[in-house]
């Protein structure tokens, strides 16, 4: 061996370290963010951030807040250069750079929100820049267990789930409270009386609405109260009080609602009912085709079910709606062409129509959802029970329907937030009914009125919450907790011959009806009008090319460039939350879970109140709908990142330290080659959900930068549905083909996995 | 700094060190450690005694949360593990599957960025140095796991580091491989002069290979010692079970002799007060003869090499490892007499029933 050479070799690069090699992450970055300072004009004027105006420069602004940017990075610069001679130890200094890292961001910061100025670059890249200097400072001073790209990407995540998700929400709430510069509930009292949120007695008719929905109330006060007598018989004293007069409230809360569904009229009735039965049918439907679809040997039907689960993700979801208004419409095929049903009579605009469309297109994400847990199911423990001598029934009644709850709970949770969530459907197929998810958006943008769009905002946002709480304790007290175990190999039971054969049934029926209304919408697009001049023609193709691809190639454009920092922004938080402790983890969680779950007209209308002037102004520009379609999908890149990275062994992450990689090295070389398969599924599906986005970015979008889905909907509402019909063809043809690109890709993860991940 | 030093191989001192993993006890007790430069030392003990989380902490991979570790003259509690001089064969191997055997073996040195032909010198030597010279474009699925786990010695030895750490190198190989595998490990460290630190849980391996063992019971060590030490002179009865295998009998210590079940036998140790004491009787120093302990024949077992013969006495049941010849003549239920090969018997203080030392 050469030894004596290599020695050599590394001796003189020790030796040869200069004081550049003090220039560490920290005082690196905060010499970058000097640097910005210096050349980069610090605020700007209204919402043009290109131009580089040297008027809005820092040192034209006078004494203020930004000084204290440049002096903090020049502080900390001179605590890493200035080195030994300070006699500081290597911890105290990173926590001293911390602190003053962290205050010449925060300080600024808060300077430009208090004097509501619009950021630069200057200020922007340059605060950026400290809360960097200040995450690898943290790391510096031993205060998070890795180095500087793991201390400065946890700020900087925190940093960015707390400007683009916690603050719009707070903003809503704080919007519906705080107006005219006073708190005041004074909006929530006009709303909750208002006829559109909620109207029971209806003085034209003959019964007393009011008094059935008080009875039923009362009805479940008294169900409450002996429910609540009887389960809290183990507790004592006022704890036993407490419980059931929570029972009751409950009760009295419960059969109050079942009133209003059944008797009242108004955006909040109307919602509760459309989410009541569309959660639960959804998930029947979802859990019967799963079941089915695990269990059948017919492999005509694992194709239509393989088929049919994708046309969700690839469909704007108001799609379904409207092609429902071409076979059910009013100049339906099927309701006015085959069962001759006089347009006025038409009952499918309203509760029927959302909840119908709703139906079809949730049952497919409650298959996949229901799917996955009972892939997890071990066959053996089926074996087992026969071999214990029960029938098929008795096997699926105590082993397999206990262990798939869960399953089906998550999906009453998805599609009953979903249902909640929907703005498309109940905009097209709403008819004289009012949805909360409509509201806000008719509040705003017809009514013009923030706070009352704020209230129905935190009304939605509250319904969400409730929700998840609920199934939080009805998931607590079953305590399942071994949905996810792994795939084992074995035989299922077959189903009983006659319930196969009635779930076939239901499942052609169901991708009838399916390929019916995508058939409806190709066909639509070729014909003059649906229904009254039933010539083919490609007219509306020529007019969508004329007047949507502009807007469908902007979308692409946008949906693009929100997909790839979705997907590095998620990746990196999974990296963080499977690889990393730290404080501020659980929030990082709550924020990607918040994002996923908050209704997307409530986070549009959180970025119009967050944004719309002051030091964020950032609306009415291309960036704030790229930054709303960035958070909302980022969750889902996460969960993509989440399952490919625990798939791959840590030791391969510690061999690469033992080899002295630090981890943003680690990243780049060993995990994402490894994760470049689940990477680019995330990508993709951040795309297309960007693409078929609608109700986040419908209050975002502006003359210049309109988006494909949104002109879709004005069409739809124009009555131009010939050329809706076309532009929706064209859109859902494109994205097929990405999918079955990631279906293709996806196999090949599959096949790769099972060498890859695990070390060699 | 470690500024001029080179690579030289360094110590390695753990004091105090503990490791606690949340609630429980702890998963390493308060442990102290001197590894001499060039020393291979063992860790062995019974699954989940610590010796994997004792590793990690030199590695870097985990953080004490008291105590303090320092390797050469540099305390290397609070760093990471890319900022210390210690590379890992890791249990598993952890090869990168994306990589082939030589940018496996070179990535180290890429992220150092050496040059270009040193590198490509250097992964040569190293593979050289595991006689894998001829696979460097290989696919690391397609080795074998005795090859692979070469690419992880060779990707670990590349860095010349001053300490290299090994896992359970071996647990993923057949028995006849692992005899071979772990003699050119030996022979590698002692070549290179390297401090080594292994962790293994098979006591014979542990013996073949190493200079000093450590021996850990529940986050504690038990015992540090030559393999030799261990062997013949146990401080407890869970290194004298551990170690090999053991008849511990109860028995009395007058300070010349030791008597079983009320027959003398000569031995001499220092340092035990007369009193009850454990006696630990090695299997192979037993044989048959006229005098000795009366026993009774009540199995025995052919093992090629030797016969394995279980007896029955006043102070306990015993095994015996006897060479064939010995052997010759017992038959089952047969009446003997056991005599002891001298060096063949070690005492520990107290009795049968005593409590056993705490380790300290
Ligand atoms: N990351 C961890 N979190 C919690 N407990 C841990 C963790 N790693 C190890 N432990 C616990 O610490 C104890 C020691 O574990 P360690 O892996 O060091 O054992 P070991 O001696 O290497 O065992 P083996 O021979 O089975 O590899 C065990 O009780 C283990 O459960
Ligand atoms: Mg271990």
């Amino acid at each position: 061996m050469h030894v004596q050479k290599t020695e050599a070799v590394m001796a003189e690069a020790r030796i040869t370290a200069s004081p550049w090699s003090r220039l560490t992450a920290a005082p690196a970055w905060a010499g970058l963010s000097l640097l910005v300072w210096a050349v980069l004009p610090y605020t700007r004027e209204g919402r043009r951030f290109l131009p580089l105006d040297y008027a809005y420069h820092a040192v034209a602004m006078g004494p203020g807040a930004h000084w204290l940017l440049a002096v903090a990075a020049l502080a900390v610069l001179l605590l890493y250069l200035a080195g030994p001679a300070l006699g500081l130890a290597p911890r105290r200094r990173g926590d001293l750079a911390f602190v003053t890292a962290g205050l010449g961001a925060l300080i600024p910061a808060a300077g430009l929100l208090y004097a509501g100025v619009p950021f630069g670059w200057g200020a922007m890249l340059g605060i950026l820049g400290m809360v960097v200097a200040a995450g690898a400072a943290l790391s510096d001073g031993g205060r998070v267990r890795g180095d500087a790209f793991v201390g400065a990407s946890i700020l900087l995540m925190l940093l960015f789930v707390t400007l683009f998700i916690t603050v719009p929400l707070v903003m809503v709430m704080r919007s519906a409270v705080w107006i005219d510069g006073t708190f005041t509930l004074v909006q929530f009292a006009r709303t909750f009386a208002s006829p559109l949120f909620l109207f029971v007695d209806n003085p034209y008719t003959e019964v007393a609405e009011g008094a059935r929905v008080g009875m039923l109330g009362g009805i479940g006060a008294v169900l409450g109260l002996a429910s609540g007598v009887r389960v809290s018989r183990r507790r004592t004293g006022l704890r036993r009080a407490g419980a059931v007069l929570l029972w009751l409230l409950g009760g009295a809360i419960a059969g109050w609602a079942l009133g209003i569904m059944i008797w009242g009229r108004g955006a909040l009735p109307s919602t509760l009912l459309v989410a009541l039965i569309v959660a639960p049918s959804a998930t029947m439907l979802g859990f019967v085709l799963a079941l089915l679809g695990q269990r059948t040997q017919s492999r005509a039907v694992r194709g239509v079910l393989g088929v049919a689960s994708v046309l969700p993700f690839i469909t704007p979801p108001f799609v379904i709606g409207f092609s429902m208004i071409f076979l059910f419409g009013r100049r339906g095929l099927v309701t006015f062409d085959i069962l001759g049903i006089p347009p006025a009579m038409n009952p499918i605009y309203g509760i029927v129509g959302v909840s119908f469309a709703q139906i079809l297109g949730l049952a497919p994400v409650a298959y996949l959802i229901i799917r996955g847990s009972l892939n997890s199911l071990n066959p053996a423990l089926e074996e087992a029970a026969t071999t214990l001598g029960s029938s098929r029934w008795r096997v699926f009644r105590d082993i397999t329907w206990p262990l798939v709850r869960p399953g089906i709970a998550a999906s009453l949770l998805l599609a009953s937030i979903e249902s909640i969530s929907d703005f498309g459907t109940p905009l097209v197929l709403g008819g004289d009914r009012n949805f909360l998810a409509t509201e806000v958006f008719l509040a705003l943008t017809g009514r013009y009125s923030q706070p009352e769009a704020a209230v129905y905002g935190v009304v939605l946002l509250s319904l969400v919450g409730l929700i998840f709480i609920g199934s939080r304790i009805m998931l607590g007290v079953k305590g399942f907790t071994t949905v996810t175990g792994k795939p084992a190999s074995g035989a299922f039971l077959r189903l009983p011959k006659g319930l196969e054969a009635g779930l076939t049934a239901l499942a052609l029926v169901w991708f009838g009806l399916i390929a019916a209304l995508y058939l409806a919408i190709f066909y639509g697009s070729f014909v003059r009008i649906w229904g009254i001049n039933n010539t083919l023609t490609v007219q509306h193709y020529i007019d969508f090319w004329q007047q949507g691809w502009p807007t469908v190639w902007t979308t692409v454009k946008l949906s693009f460039y929100s997909a790839v920092p979705a997907m590095m922004i998620g990746g990196l938080i999974a990296y963080l939350v499977t690889r990393h402790r730290f404080y501020g983890r659980g929030y990082l969680e709550f924020g990607s879970l918040l994002s996923f779950a908050t209704p997307g007209t409530v986070m549009g209308l959180a970025y119009i109140l967050a944004f719309n002037d002051g030091a964020l102004l950032m609306t009415g520009t291309s960036a704030i709908i790229v930054l709303a379609l960035v958070f909302r999908n980022m969750p889902v890149a996460i969960r993509a990142s989440i399952s490919g990275l625990s798939q791959i062994d840590r030791s391969l992450e510690e061999a690469s330290a033992t080899l002295k990689a630090g981890s943003g090295i680690t990243m780049v070389k060993v995990l994402a080659p490894l994760l470049i398969y689940p990477l680019l599924a995330g990508l993709i599906f951040a795309f297309v959900s960007a693409m078929t986005a609608v109700s986040q970015v419908i209050f975002l979008v502006g003359a210049g930068n309109n988006l494909a889905t949104v002109l879709l909907l004005s069409w739809v509402e124009q009555g131009r549905l010939g050329r809706a019909a076309a532009m929706a063809s064209v859109l859902i043809l494109g994205l097929l083909a990405l999918i079955l690109l990631l279906l293709v890709v996806s196999r090949r993860v599959d096949a790769r996995n099972r060498k890859k991940g695990k070390p060699a | 700094m470690r500024m001029g030093e080179g690579n030289a191989p360094a110590a390695v001192v753990l004091r105090r060190v503990l490791k606690s993993f949340g609630t429980g006890a702890p998963a390493v007790d308060t442990i102290n450690l001197d590894i001499a430069p060039g020393e291979l030392v063992t860790l062995l003990g019974p699954s989940g005694c610590g010796k994997t989380t004792t590793l990690r902490m030199i590695a870097g991979l985990e953080e004490p949360t008291a105590g303090s570790i320092t390797i050469g003259d540099e305390d290397v509690t609070h760093l990471p593990a890319e900022k210390r001089d210690v590379t890992m064969v890791f249990q598993s191997y952890a090869l990168f599957p994306h990589m082939n055997v030589f940018e496996n073996v070179a990535y180290g040195l890429k992220v150092a960025r050496r040059p270009r032909p040193e590198i490509a010198a250097r992964v040569a030597e190293a593979l050289d140095l595991v006689g894998l010279g001829a696979y460097a474009d290989r696919s690391v699925d397609a080795l074998s796991g005795g090859q692979q786990q070469r690419v992880a010695l060779a990707r670990a030895l590349v860095m010349k580091p001053r300490v290299i750490l090994f896992d359970e190198p071996l647990s993923n190989l057949d028995a006849k491989l692992r005899l071979r595998v772990r003699a050119e490990i030996r022979a590698l460290q002692r070549r290179l002069g390297l401090t080594a630190v292994y962790v293994t849980h098979d006591q014979e391996e542990a013996l073949a290979i190493s200079d000093r063992v450590v021996v850990m019971k529940s986050g504690r060590i038990e015992q540090i010692g030559t393999p030799r030490d261990l062997y013949t002179r146990p401080a407890t009865r869970f290194v004298a079970d551990f170690i090999g295998s053991a008849n511990i009998l109860p028995g009395t210590w007058d300070g010349a002799q030791v008597f079983l079940d009320g027959i003398g036998f000569a031995h001499a140790q220092e340092d035990l007060a007369p009193g009850p004491v454990s006696v630990v009787l090695r299997p192979e120093s037993l044989r048959p003869g006229p005098s000795g302990l009366p026993a009774t024949v009540a199995a025995i077992s052919f093992l090629g090499a030797s016969t394995q013969v279980d007896l029955e006495t006043a102070a306990g049941p015993v095994t015996a490892l006897l060479p064939d010849a010995a052997a010759a003549g017992l038959e089952t239920g047969q009446q003997t007499r056991l005599d002891i090969a001298g060096g063949g018997m070690h005492l520990l203080a107290g009795g049968e029933d005593a409590p056993q030392a705490a380790p300290t």
